[in-house]
């Protein structure tokens, strides 16, 4: 009999672990459907042509849209990447290749503190080091302070990527002739793009959803900007603003604010996803 | 003449996309932002002039006077000596005080027995603040509101525990008619309250004494109407029951407009009027006297003219009360005087 119990036993504890594990990733995704459902039945009503192609409305008038903040919001996001692209996809090639020296070390123990660092600090630094020289809030400032956010992210995610490279293929390569520099970029960083490009998404999604660093640096604009040493409007900012205000029709369009930014993300996402897959056959 | 003049403003209408890429930054206190986005709306559709103003607080506004990344800033509470030295300093010109719309602060309870009909005069509200009044039955509450039978309930005193305009306006007065409160606690946009709950924000303060029975809190005028809060009616300083209301607002600042500095930087609480409500105070523009950008600080000059002689109508819709003639007057001196040559 003894045997029989054990082994109803063990079966019972492992049904209940694989039942509790189930339960906990469904626990998971609650938040997230919930954020969405919420999203969408409150910012849908919000949304219509004007919401995209209009200047935000004052206050007592109805309608309007945010035309300037998703512009704002892309243009920003792009500063942002134009600063922390070179510096974070080299530094995790170097980290990755080069990086197995007390230096190395250093470099990724620091830039584990920058991913740690609150953002709102990241605003404060950029407003120190760009807005208070130019006098000016500017675009180029939030760029800077998305940019010092993303760099942290793109440079970890781009040396694990590198990493999981096998050895044999970089001995391959050098084998035939091949200058280590462009091993590295034409035969490991190729190989590795799924997962480098999934890293860039994370670091793209997290900039497009702060708030904070852009308070002190792009501040926000109520109207049209493209000149980039001006305040520059973005959607974060605006959610921010219009969410705490006491106007139904602007917390309408914060919650409306939100969705768009929520599938901007989504549809740069699922784009690259798309473009990288059939490039090389495979996504990470 | 007549054809100089349209061969004038044909020009000025065909360099009107030039015109319309100015744009003027400003950024400060939160409690004008609704007036400030409908005056410079308008004004922009008039003028094709961009004002893009950021509510960021009064002593963001202030901080960003200072360092100079701002055209104009604006502030519930004035600035400072020191801080007026500072611009001074790293800026090389003045800076101007312009009130430009007013609001009060009232005081919202929530007692039952009491209805809509509480009133309270000042050595009762400092008593409360102070901690020296606990029970909704204390004589001194009592001895006003006779027809009133207040419980025995304990008092809770709610504040605001961010820092703001209306905290200063509030403290501003308790200083000015409770000797205690001046030598206990003082004035400012945060103090050390001696007691109660500290909620963030208009809506927090009206959150938390909505939810208690026997609490009381302070909050912006504006706000409590929008939101059906009952309030106090409060004794002024000609020892008047005043209930808040835009009227008696204008009328504080208009009893003491002859006493006026030509600053500007001027606390009305407490006023000497009649029908003056005793807890309210102006919010200002912070404009440079000497704008290194002139043609900026005519746009802004400009502006400012714009806003004393039509931009107060609206300010009644939007629940702000607006400037008595007095003081507007005062406004026009200061705004000639800002340095556009």
């Amino acid at each position: 009999m003894k045997p029989t119990i054990r082994f109803r036993y063990r079966k019972f504890k492992s049904v209940l672990l694989y039942a509790l594990c189930g339960l906990s990733a469904l626990l998971a995704v609650v938040p997230l459907v919930l954020i969405f459902y919420h999203t969408l039945s409150l910012g849908l009503s919000a949304i219509n042509l004007d919401f995209f192609i209009e200047l935000p409305k004052p206050v007592g008038e109805t309608g309007g849209g945010l035309a300037n903040a998703i512009v704002g919001t892309l243009i920003l996001v792009g500063l942002g990447s134009l600063v922390s692209l070179p510096v974070g996809l080299m530094a995790g090639m170097y980290l990755s290749e080069h990086g197995n020296n007390p230096f190395g070390a250093t470099v990724r123990f620091l830039t584990d503190v920058l991913n740690g660092v609150p953002s709102i600090v990241t605003g404060v630094v950029a407003y120190t080091l760009v807005v208070i020289p130019m006098k000016h809030f500017s675009a180029y400032a939030g760029g800077v302070a998305l940019g010092i956010l993303m760099i942290p992210t793109i440079t970890r995610t781009t040396e694990e990527m590198l990493r999981i490279v096998p050895q044999s293929l970089r001995e391959a390569a050098l084998a035939l002739g091949i200058p280590r520099w462009k091993t590295t970029f034409r035969i490991v960083l190729t190989t590795a793009s799924g997962g480098v490009i999934t890293g860039i998404l994370l670091a793209v999604a997290r900039a497009a959803g702060e708030t904070a660093p852009l308070l002190f640096t792009a501040l926000n604009n109520r109207f049209w900007q493209t000149d980039l040493s001006q305040p520059m409007a973005s959607l974060t900012v605006f959610i921010y603003n219009y969410g705490v205000s006491p106007f139904s029709d602007w917390i309408a369009q914060a919650w409306a604010g939100a969705l768009v930014l929520m599938t901007m993300i989504l549809v740069l996402s699922m784009a690259v996803r798309i473009a990288t897959r059939s490039r090389f056959g495979r996504g990470t | 003449m007549k054809k100089l003049t349209m061969a004038l403003a044909a020009m000025v209408l065909a360099t009107l996309p030039a015109a319309a890429q100015m744009q003027l930054n400003g950024a400060g206190a939160t409690f004008p932002y609704v007036i400030y986005s409908k005056w410079f709306d308008v004004y922009n559709k008039k003028t094709g002039v961009q004002f893009n103003y950021q509510s960021i607080g009064s002593g963001g506004g202030i901080k960003q006077v200072i360092e100079g990344t701002v055209d104009f800033g604006a502030s519930d509470g004035p600035m400072t000596d020191a801080q007026m030295n500072e611009v001074k300093q790293k800026q090389g010109t003045e800076i101007m005080h312009i009130p430009t719309v007013m609001g009060g602060v009232v005081a919202t309870y929530n007692l039952p027995e009491a209805g809509q009909h509480l009133k309270l005069d000042a050595d009762a509200l400092a008593g409360i603040y102070l901690g020296e009044i606990t029970t909704w039955n204390d004589p001194r509450i009592t001895n006003q509101n006779k027809d009133l039978s207040l419980p025995n309930k304990p008092i809770i005193a709610v504040h605001r525990s961010d820092g703001s305009g209306t905290s200063f306006i509030f403290t501003d007065y308790l200083s000015k008619v409770s000797k205690t409160w001046s030598g206990k606690v003082g004035k400012g946009t945060s103090v050390n309250w001696p007691l109660g709950l500290g909620g963030k924000g208009n809506e927090g303060v009206s959150g938390m004494v909505k939810q208690t029975e026997g609490a009381i809190g302070y909050v912006e005028q504006a706000y409590a109407v929008k939101n059906n809060l009952p309030y106090a009616s409060l004794k002024n300083k000609a020892g008047f029951y005043v209930e808040p209301s835009l009227e008696s607002v204008t009328e504080a600042a208009q009893s003491e407009a002859r006493q006026m500095p030509a600053d500007m930087r001027v606390s009305i609480t407490n006023a000497a009027g009649k029908k003056a409500y005793p807890i309210c105070g102006f919010t200002w523009l912070l404009i440079y006297k000497h704008p290194k950008d002139k043609v900026k600080g005519k746009a802004i000059q400009q502006f400012l003219h714009w806003a004393m002689k039509d931009g107060e109508a609206y300010a009644a819709d939007l629940m702000y009360a607006p400037l008595p003639k007095e003081v507007v007057k005062l406004n026009e001196k200061l705004i000639n005087s800002i340095a556009v040559k």
